[in-house]
């Protein structure tokens, strides 16, 4: 018996949505290959700056203090200042700081008081930034006057986390 | 069973009507609840609200794989090799792929917000691109073609590779040092460090998309099922007919 797939008058398949269809889902695979391919490559080429803890500068492997780094601290209380489109902040952890420096306003929640990530390279005692990102801590605190006047009063405790 | 037959009774079943009316009511109060009743938050403000719909979709994702795992674990242990696990498998994994993307973009907004930046290379940022970019290959690979036997076989082998990544996505953020916060509700000390009402509003969240999951793919894998019956039903047309012709 022939089971050879149908073909119409002018000897066109049948089918042709369904043989389209699988290119499609190949198309895809590809797409998908590639993407997988990208963000390993990019998390990878991110990974070869190391990710120091303030206190860990120039003393842990890896946070060489002649090599770009992402250092991770809290801003200093009463340490913030901005003029002529610079911020400049210290950053502390674990009872060490160093003096930061960033050209530009850091966006996102960036206040006092809050962790941060700061990109860039040690320059003599300041460390200058060209990317700071924000952290946020995993505690969810609905805003209280009361509470915020008293963590005004005292040092870096309630937004560091 | 024709398309008519299939329109005119729809998929849906006393089962799934609850899981909607469930759903329509959860998401209601997430909703109203997310944007209206609950607090802003002493340093995020306002953008702490993207959290009701980015947490629970991201949970609800992980079900949506590890339900697809489990699915294929039972298609290739199971004795009888019941297409059901299968169709279980890919509808699990089509709404799972769609949370995740919800839970991207929603993740992205919030990053904007707080830290400054829409995408960062951080490793809960990283492998939860790279678990949804699995599950798209797996959906992918479904739809290759072939017998729904030959799909269901390969397709559940990535499956159960596809659901180790799970455990690398939620412990990312204690393994390395990520910029992505710490769990705030499953945290590795136990202790929830979230106002009561935004608790309540998150864990109503997480209610609520998992009845959307069950509602979603009740209906999905039914509707995969019609599908398979038409290709069975085609096929088995196209071969009584040959037979009446070579009968002629």
């Amino acid at each position: 018996m022939d089971l050879t797939p149908r073909t119409s008058p002018d000897n066109a398949p049948l089918a042709p949505r369904k043989r389209n269809r699988k290119w499609k889902y190949v198309a895809m695979l590809i797409v998908v290959a590639s993407a997988g391919g990208i963000i390993v490559t990019q998390f990878l080429t991110s990974a070869i700056d190391f990710y120091c803890n303030v206190d860990e500068i120039g003393v842990r492997d890896g946070c060489e203090a002649n090599r770009r780094l992402r250092v991770q601290g809290v801003v200093a209380k009463d340490s913030l200042k901005s003029a002529s489109g610079r911020t400049s902040f210290v950053m502390e952890f674990n009872n060490h700081s160093v003096d930061v420096m960033y050209e530009g306003d850091p966006g996102g929640i960036f206040q006092e008081c809050i962790p941060v990530v700061a990109h860039g390279r040690l320059v003599g005692d300041v460390f200058e930034a060209n990317r700071i990102e924000v952290k946020h801590s995993n505690q969810y605190e609905a805003e209280n006057p009361d509470r915020i006047a008293e963590s005004k009063a005292t040092p870096c405790t309630q937004l560091a986390g | 069973m024709t398309t008519a037959t299939v329109n005119s009774k729809g998929v849906g079943t006393p089962t799934t009507r609850i899981y909607g009316a469930l759903a329509i009511v959860a998401l209601g109060w997430v909703l109203l609840g997310g944007l209206f009743f609950t607090p802003e938050d002493v340093v995020q403000g306002d953008a702490v609200r993207i959290m009701y719909v980015h947490v629970p979709t991201a949970w609800v994702a992980y079900l949506a794989f590890i339900v697809t795992g489990i699915a294929s674990a039972c298609w290739l242990i199971g004795k009888k090799h019941s297409l059901g696990f299968d169709r279980v498998a890919g509808a699990s994994a089509e709404v799972g792929v769609v949370f995740m993307a919800m839970t991207l973009l929603s993740g992205s907004l919030w990053g904007r917000i707080t830290w400054g930046t829409y995408w960062v290379w951080d490793p809960r940022l990283t492998t939860t691109a790279f678990l949804f970019v699995t599950y798209v290959g797996y959906l992918a690979v479904r739809g290759l073609g072939g017998s729904p036997e030959q799909r269901a076989r390969r397709s559940s082998v990535i499956a159960l590779l596809a659901v180790l990544e799970i455990p690398l996505v939620h412990f990312s953020v204690v393994l390395w040092r990520s910029l992505h916060q710490q769990a705030s509700v499953l945290s590795p000390d136990g202790d929830i460090k979230m106002d009561g009402l935004m608790l309540f509003t998150l864990l109503f969240g997480v209610f609520g998309f998992s009845v959307l999951f069950a509602w979603l793919v009740s209906h999905r894998q039914r509707i995969m099922a019609m599908q398979d019956a038409l290709q069975t039903n085609a096929l088995d047309a196209a071969v009584s007919e040959r037979l009446r012709e070579a009968q002629v």
